[in-house]
């Protein structure tokens, strides 16, 4: 309950304020193993990235390491970049996928030569300027991260939620679908926030293993308060419409009936029930004139 | 003395694990052994005396007899047996360890612990004292005996040559008769019952042994042969007033041949002559459940519990008790029907279905399955001029675990379904993996019981309702039922089928580990030629024969006009023309097979063609894993054919393939081909295997509002809603789609405001609302 208000209370803002922001993407595909595995790990970073290029808009502004170049040294190597390229404003998100262990003591990712330890990737996003950070990381084990990554402005995700849960993964193939699939958009506004495409990959997952009546070995994780208003990316020409100026007036407005519809819902239980459908009609009208008057400005009418 | 009690029934819960682990198997009623019954001659007389006391019903002086022997008597084994007879097991239990640490080469110690392993519910334990007992000495009869009994109590052939085998070792110990006997009657062989008894008995009296297990056998006899006022019922309570046994173990052979309200009245008596024959009371709750009476059965549960909390059978069915307020009772009366007077009355006069769903899934199954249950009732009610006189009630678990407490005491249970007369009880597909059920078929194939059962009140023999049952599933729609099996296949080939006289024996006690499933298969295609040759009629006839106590032969003969052993040698004729060329070459067919698999591998698809076909040719009704079908759709997809493809994947559904996902793509590839009804169709097949995938429901809604189908759309619509999926605002727009389709404004008003509320800003819902209110 918290989370959807939340949302509902900051969409616009958030909407508004990313706009100027940059979206940094890095993308990491580990050590397969078996071939089967290394295959399956380059189909989602493949698939991690041409999501990720169209939402970022520029090329240069997703990162893609997979196979014998995801070393350590690489891996660093891209920080290093981010720490000059990104301003305190923007937002990076930074997905891990493959193998990860834990030895007893701290967890590791699975890449050609030395592995990346969880302190080692904390030291890593921490060196960034921008604090508004994600970092998923969906191998075995990865639940023995969370701890060491969590931070305030930082959503952690995790395939697991310990690092007892040491077999192979399938929360990868559904975090990439999360973040293209319009059923992950559940408020459909065009945008995937971190808690969306959370809710899809977790339920994907538990389908898995429901449906199959196998035992479910991996149970995800999400770390973060803000995950609710972390937009991962985008449907549609969301963002288009935020960044244009001359929208602005018509979006404020948009913002504002939003914002009465999230409180009035926060008075449901309260009121009875003719009266709130009464009022849920009025403002979900108006909201969709309004809506239709942006369409319209923006000459998306016909959408 | 002996106190072996028959066949309660209480011990299935020790089997619970092997029902879930294997549901090809058979459930079984087990034989409990109710106090310390010694099938050993020579037991000490010391406890014979405190014995005879509780024979004759001196329960008080018999328990101060056992308490003076476990206070005072310096042998551990007395003291061992009497804590039992005291019913302080964890006592008894600790001596018996005692004894045999003790006596370490002693197989008699060893069986006694066993048997007391028996009574409390471990047959698996049971089990290793008696092995450990054959250890010591391999020919020890009392041990074989102990291993018989399990044997029998799982209803497995071969308890019958062990318990001979123990008699032909030691000829006193009278107890085999009574295992005999049992078994005999359980196999509807009075005769042979009646030699044992008589057998049992003089040995009994030879030996100064309780007379009552064979007085009890007797009036079993007396009672299936329709005797009610058994003399030997008289003579068992002059012996032991409080005999209550005298009718709580013929209500056994009631149970497994279906006759719940006989059995219940009988342990009516039971509990009356013995308000504290626990067991008695477990089991009449058990068949006043059966048949839907849940507040009586519940009160004998607890009864049952307070007396004997050991029972694994008493506190499980407690447990699914508890559950019943998380499921949903539905009735076909509950809606209101809206039409002509005519059609009003209709639907009135009705039989009354009642479902029983759980919670999570009512929603999602009810719309099929009422529909489902609606019309084979319908069906059952012309073909077999039969009225229920109760409502049927179906109930769907979608724990297997519960569905198996549901269900116990049942022997030769296929375990999807099973009918108590008015009463169904299922496993519910979401308790199964995809594409291993089809719930629909089950469904059917249970309500034909409820019609078999009830049109001759239960009296019908197993096989045939078993057999009427596979036959209407096989015709209820194009590619439901069974497909004939290889085990099936392999039996008739090796000449394991029984004379139909005898079919019953195939489900009662199995000699071969498929043979319940083989039977299931028998009988089915017995009904079949009936119907091909005599016409359905016959069926019905033969139903309405079996409605008074007859024997199949009888019946048969009366019937079709001549004896049952012609009728087995035209079906042996009628197989031989049907499967005699398959059976021949199966193992061309799996070499074909194989080679088209090997080249499917390969992915050389034009090699997959010739083998593939050849192999569907023989046996075109393999649907099972590595089947031609989906080999050779596959090829001719790979090969650019898809209207071969398509007509190979039809076939597999035609034929009853159940994969949901080859179906799925069969109904994708005949949308793309521009065959809109079939693709309807074919999804439309896969509810009745996988009604709880969401995707099966949006896409079929999605084609028959596109279709102008718009009422069915509403119906899948929301069932998609019910599977709670993570696009709600979708599936409300949907809805409002629909419905706005349909011209219902209430309703699109209603559901387009649903997906607004989940989502404010879904264009699509803001362009649909802006439509409607201007």
């Amino acid at each position: 309950m918290k989370r959807g208000l939340l949302w509902f209370g900051l969409a616009g803002l958030v909407l508004a304020g990313q706009a100027a922001a940059k979206s940094h993407f890095v993308i990491v595909g580990g050590l397969g193993g078996e071939a089967r595995y290394a295959k399956q790990w380059s189909e989602s970073v493949d698939g991690l990235n041409e999501t990720c290029r169209k939402t970022a808009g520029d090329d240069a502004l997703v990162h893609v390491l997979k196979g014998k170049a995801a070393t350590k040294e690489a891996i660093e190597a891209v920080f290093a970049g981010l720490r000059r390229e990104t301003a305190p404003s923007d937002i990076v998100s930074v997905f891990l996928i493959g193998h990860g262990s834990y030895d007893g003591h701290e967890y590791r990712f699975n890449i050609p030569g030395r592995d990346l330890t969880a302190a080692e990737i904390k030291g890593l996003l921490d060196s960034l300027p921008a604090k508004d950070q994600l970092i998923a990381i969906t191998t075995s084990s990865s639940g023995a991260s969370v701890e060491e990554l969590k931070a305030d402005r930082r959503i952690v995700i995790t395939a697991t939620k310990s690092a007892g849960e040491r077999t192979v993964t399938v929360f990868a193939e559904h975090w990439v679908e999360a973040l293209r699939d319009a059923e992950a958009d559940t408020n459909k506004d065009e945008v995937i926030t971190a808690l969306e495409a959370f809710t899809y990959a977790d339920k994907k997952v538990q389908d898995f293993y429901a449906l199959d009546k196998r035992m479910a070995t991996e149970h995800a994780r999400l770390e973060g308060e803000l995950a609710a208003s972390f937009t991962l990316t985008r449907l549609g020409s969301a963002l288009d419409a935020a960044s244009d100026p001359k929208l602005r007036p018509l979006l404020e407005r948009r913002g504002g009936i939003e914002r009465r519809i999230a409180e009035l819902k926060n008075r449901k239980d309260a009121m009875e029930t003719a009266a709130y459908t009464s009022e849920l009609q009025k403002l979900l009208v108006e909201l969709a004139r309004t809506q239709a008057e942006i369409d319209t400005a923006s000459g998306r009418d016909e959408q | 003395m002996k106190r072996r009690r028959f066949f309660s029934g209480l011990l299935m819960l020790a089997l619970l694990p092997l029902l879930v682990s294997a549901p090809a198997q058979t459930p079984k009623v087990v034989i409990q052994v109710d106090g310390p019954a010694d099938p050993t001659p020579g037991r000490d007389a010391a406890l014979k005396t405190c014995d005879e006391f509780v024979d004759r019903g001196r329960r008080a002086e018999g328990r101060n007899c056992f308490s003076r022997l476990l206070n005072e008597h310096g042998d551990t084994f007395v003291q061992a047996e009497a804590a039992w007879a005291l019913r302080d097991m964890q006592r008894a239990n600790e001596l018996f360890r005692d004894v045999v640490e003790r006596r370490p080469r002693d197989p008699y110690a060893r069986v006694r612990w066993g048997y007391l392993y028996l009574e409390t519910h471990s047959a698996a334990e049971a089990a290793k004292l008696f092995k450990e007992a054959l250890t010591i000495d391999e020919n020890y009869a009392p041990a074989k005996l102990g291993t018989a009994t399990i044997l029998a109590n799982r209803f497995e052939g071969k308890a019958l040559d062990l318990v001979n085998e123990a008699l032909a070792t030691d000829p006193n110990l009278s107890e085999s008769y009574v295992l005999l006997a049992g078994m005999a009657i359980e196999e509807h062989d009075y005769e042979t019952a009646e030699e044992h008894i008589a057998k049992g008995l003089a040995k009994a009296e030879e030996l100064g042994d309780s007379p009552l297990e064979f007085y009890t056998l007797r009036a079993s006899l007396d009672l299936l042969r329709g005797k009610e006022d058994s003399e030997w019922t008289r003579k068992a309570l002059e012996h032991n007033p409080s005999y209550g046994r005298i009718y709580a173990d013929p209500a056994h052979f009631y149970v497994i041949t279906r006759r719940y309200r006989e059995a219940t009245a009988l342990l009516r008596k039971a509990i009356e002559v013995d308000p504290e024959l626990w067991t008695a009371h477990a089991d009449l709750a058990v068949n006043l459940l059966r048949q839907g009476r849940e507040e009586e059965g519940r009160r004998h549960l607890e009864i049952a519990y307070k007396g004997d909390p050991f029972s694994p059978q008493t506190t499980n069915w407690l447990r699914l008790l508890d559950s019943f307020p998380n499921y949903e009772t539905i009735s076909n009366k509950d809606d209101v029907v809206l039409g002509t007077a005519a059609e009003v009355e209709a639907a009135a006069s009705k039989p009354e279905i009642v479902l029983k769903l759980h919670d999570k899934e009512a929603a999602i199954l009810r719309p099929y399955v009422m529909q489902l249950a609606d019309e084979s009732v319908e069906t059952f009610l012309k073909k077999y001029n039969f009225r229920p006189r109760l409502p049927v009630q179906i109930e769907f678990y979608p724990d297997h675990d519960d569905f198996a407490v549901r269900t116990m005491g049942m022997p030769g249970l296929g375990l999807l379904g099973v009918t108590f007369g008015y009463v169904v009880a299922m496993d519910s597909p979401s308790g199964r993996s995809p594409g291993s059920f089809h719930w629909g078929t089950t469904l059917w194939h249970e309500l034909a019981h409820v019609f078999t059962l009830e049109a001759t009140d239960h009296l019908v023999p197993r096989w045939y309702s078993e057999g009427l049952s596979m036959y209407e599933e096989w015709h209820a729609r194009p590619g439901w039922g069974e497909r004939i099996s290889t085990d099936f296949l392999e039996a008739m080939k090796e000449d394991k089928l029984l004379p139909v006289a005898d079919l019953d024996k195939g489900f009662v006690r199995p000699r071969y580990p498929s043979q319940v499933a083989v039977s299931y298969f028998q009988a089915g295609l017995v009904c079949q030629l009936i119907a091909d040759e005599w016409g359905f009629p016959k069926l019905v006839e033969l139903l309405n024969g079996f409605a008074k106590p007859i024997s199949t032969a009888d019946n048969f003969a009366a019937v079709l006009g001549f004896p049952s052993e012609e009728f087995d040698e035209k079906f042996e004729k009628y197989l031989e023309n049907r499967f005699g060329e398959l059976i021949e070459k199966l193992p061309e067919f799996r070499k074909a097979m194989k080679k088209a698999l090997v080249a499917a591998k390969a992915k050389d698809w034009d090699a997959v063609l010739g083998p593939a076909a050849e192999a569907q040719d023989i046996y075109p009704d393999y649907v099972q894993s590595a089947n031609a079908y989906v080999v050779l759709s596959t090829a001719y997809s790979e090969l650019g054919d898809m209207e071969g493809a398509v007509e190979q994947l039809k076939q597999y559904q035609a034929r009853g393939g159940k994969n949901p996902l080859h179906i799925k793509k069969l109904a994708a590839w005949l949308n793309e081909l521009e065959r809109r009804p079939e693709a309807i169709d074919a999804l439309t097949g896969l509810i009745y295997i996988t009604p709880g995938d969401p995707e099966v429901h949006v896409l079929l809604g999605e084609w028959l509002l596109e279709e102008g189908r718009s009422a069915e759309a509403v119906r899948e619509f929301s069932t998609h809603l019910a599977t709670k999926p993570l696009d709600l605002a979708g599936a409300h727009f949907n809805l409002a789609r629909a419905y706005h389709k349909m011209e219902d404004s209430e309703n699109t008003r209603k559901h387009l405001l649903s997906a607004l509320e989940a989502a404010p800003n879904y264009r699509p819902a803001q362009k649909l609302l802006l439509k409607i209110i201007d």
